[in-house]
């Protein structure tokens, strides 16, 4: 069975990936919109979300340091103006997180909204729907697979992030410490080997399930959209 | 009841558009045309989805003028698709109240009656992408109704459905047009679905507008012969057409100069009914060679198709009288 460490790790594991999941899913899905259309800057947007995936995981986190560190321009009037720090916290963990899988949620809800029928939105303007209006009855809804596909991808995905979580929230077990981190540091002491093959293969099951789970979901609600 | 005026151009590339009609506020306007002469794109266009320079009016209201392009949505125009573009995420009654919920409170139709009205009461409750054809064509129609806009566009509504249930369709686009008392501009490529329908006609060719008025005066007009194919040419007569179902309706019928058979004197030992009495006005050739005659008769003038040799041997000219023998299936409907 999982003993104490191995549930405490799961658990901030869990909690990082929900709060990445959460703050990042709106702006994921209005990027994803954004880029499904064609607008000025529109390559600006898209190399700024895939940015990530280019960069060292390592100098995303030392970036983030500098903007939402103490001294960092944003990590400094967060403090001041609403009493919120971000780096070596859990929020912090998430904030990481969130900007590492940032471009795996944006990648899947946008092919679901390049996919999507055009035309449809013709339709409900001949209905009287206005854009917003819809954006939020036609859009959305066609969009749910692949916005709930991303959302399972990027959830797996944000509980193994190693690189930026450790270089902006640090190793703090209970706080910071997910499921890679826990590796990293069991594998820093003398015969920490079998407890790191039992959390990695824990982390391995996790990452499949989400993979397998993100299929699943999709399959059902494209089965039911289709009627 | 609204008129619908528009005086507008568009281009697409290399494709030119200078339209200018009245679609007038009672009855239906057919917009009739080849493929590729632009009639989508000018439905487009007069429902907003397409921006366009010039005037488009809507009664007194101005929907496109110097420096005002009213998005689709505020125009209160429906427009209905040739492939219905139902909503695949919503049930027939959910597409069906979208629009309800977006029309203004006092001009929303009773839903009930709409379903009975399109007779989908029984598919209200199933997935709008689970459908015939004919169920999506009386959908869509129902959910353009719910909307309770001014005036109705319809882009070729019927296209993917066949003849009987064309026809079908076209009476319901007629009792629809008279129970719920909306001005419609229908496009068609076919002059028979023309016919059926029309009260005004609007022909397009290449963007422009090459005739228009009443259906029986602007198909006479030279310009809209010139552009149908020869086997369509023919002429119109007004008809009182009996359904059993609908009210008796004067309609047109489109009277093909080839299903017309001339006879230098009164046939015997035919069915009487189908046989039209009168004066030759003119011989044309055409260019393949064949011969229309032009004969005046009591319903109207009416055109038949006859070889040059036929010319000769009946002495076929202005001024002679002769009588036009019209095929039953020419007239059925």
């Amino acid at each position: 069975m999982l003993s104490a460490l191995e549930i405490e790790v799961l658990r901030t594991s869990f909690s990082v990936a929900f709060f990445a999941l959460l703050w990042s899913l709106p702006l994921a899905i209005a990027c994803a919109f954004a880029l499904s259309r064609r607008f000025p800057g529109r390559f600006t947007l898209d190399g700024l979300v895939h940015l990530p995936i280019i960069l060292p995981p390592v100098l995303t986190g030392f970036l983030l340091l500098l903007l939402f560190g103490r001294q960092g321009p944003i990590g400094h009037w967060l403090e001041q103006a609403l009493g919120i720090h971000l780096a070596f916290t859990l929020q912090g963990a998430a904030l990481a997180t969130a900007v590492m899988t940032f471009p795996i949620l944006v990648r899947a809800i946008r092919i679901a909204f390049e996919a999507m029928d055009a035309r449809l939105f013709e339709a409900a303007s001949m209905l009287r729907a206005g854009p917003w209006d819809r954006f939020f009855t036609i859009a959305l809804p066609l969009a749910g697979p692949g916005i709930l596909a991303g959302a399972v991808t990027a959830f797996a995905a944000g509980m193994g992030e190693f690189g930026a979580v450790i270089t902006f929230a640090a190793n703090i077990p209970g706080q910071t410490q997910t499921l890679p981190l826990a590796i990293y540091a069991v594998l820093q002491q003398p015969n920490g080997e079998g407890e790191a093959l039992r959390l990695a293969a824990l982390s391995f099951t996790l990452a499949m399930s989400g993979l397998i789970g993100a299929e699943f979901l999709q399959r059902w609600m494209v089965r039911r959209l289709k009627g | 009841m609204k008129a619908l005026d528009v005086d507008i151009r568009l281009s697409r590339g290399a494709f030119q558009m200078a339209a200018q009609f009245s679609a007038p506020a009672d009855g239906i306007t057919v917009l009739f045309g080849p493929s590729g002469s632009g009639k989508s794109s000018l439905l487009s266009a007069i429902g907003g989805i397409t921006p366009a320079d010039g005037q488009i009016r809507l009664g007194k209201r101005a929907l496109n003028d110097s420096g005002l392009n009213l998005p689709p949505h505020l125009r209160g125009i429906g427009l209905v698709f040739q492939d219905a573009r139902l909503f695949p995420h919503l049930t027939v009654s959910q597409n069906i109240a979208y629009a309800w919920k977006r029309a203004p409170v006092d001009k929303r139709p009773a839903m009930d009656a709409l379903a009975r009205f399109f007779d989908i009461t029984a598919l209200m409750e199933r997935p709008a992408g689970n459908l015939s054809g004919g169920e999506k064509s009386r959908v869509a129609l129902a959910r353009a109704l719910a909307a309770a806009p001014d005036f109705l566009l319809l882009d070729e509504p019927f296209a993917a459905l066949d003849g009987l249930r064309r026809r079908a369709f076209i009476r319901v686009l007629l009792d629809m047009h008279k129970n719920f008392h909306l001005p419609m501009l229908v496009v068609t490529h076919s002059i028979d679905d023309a016919a059926a329908m029309a009260s005004n006609l609007v022909a397009l060719r290449d963007g422009r507008v090459v005739a228009a008025g009443p259906f029986d005066q602007a198909t006479r007009q030279p310009a809209f012969a010139a552009m149908l194919d020869s086997r369509d040419s023919g002429a119109a007569v007004s008809a009182l057409l009996l359904h059993s179902g609908h009210d008796p309706a004067q309609r047109y019928l489109w009277l093909r100069a080839d299903h017309i058979v001339l006879a230098m004197e009164r046939p015997v030992a035919v069915s009487a009914r189908n046989i039209l009495e009168g004066e030759i006005a003119a011989v044309q050739t055409e260019a393949d060679g064949s011969r229309l005659v032009e004969l005046l008769t009591p319903v109207g003038t009416i055109l038949s198709r006859v070889t040059a040799e036929a010319v000769v041997e009946l002495g076929l000219a202005p001024g002679k009288r002769a009588w036009a023998l019209v095929k039953v299936h020419a007239l059925q409907d």
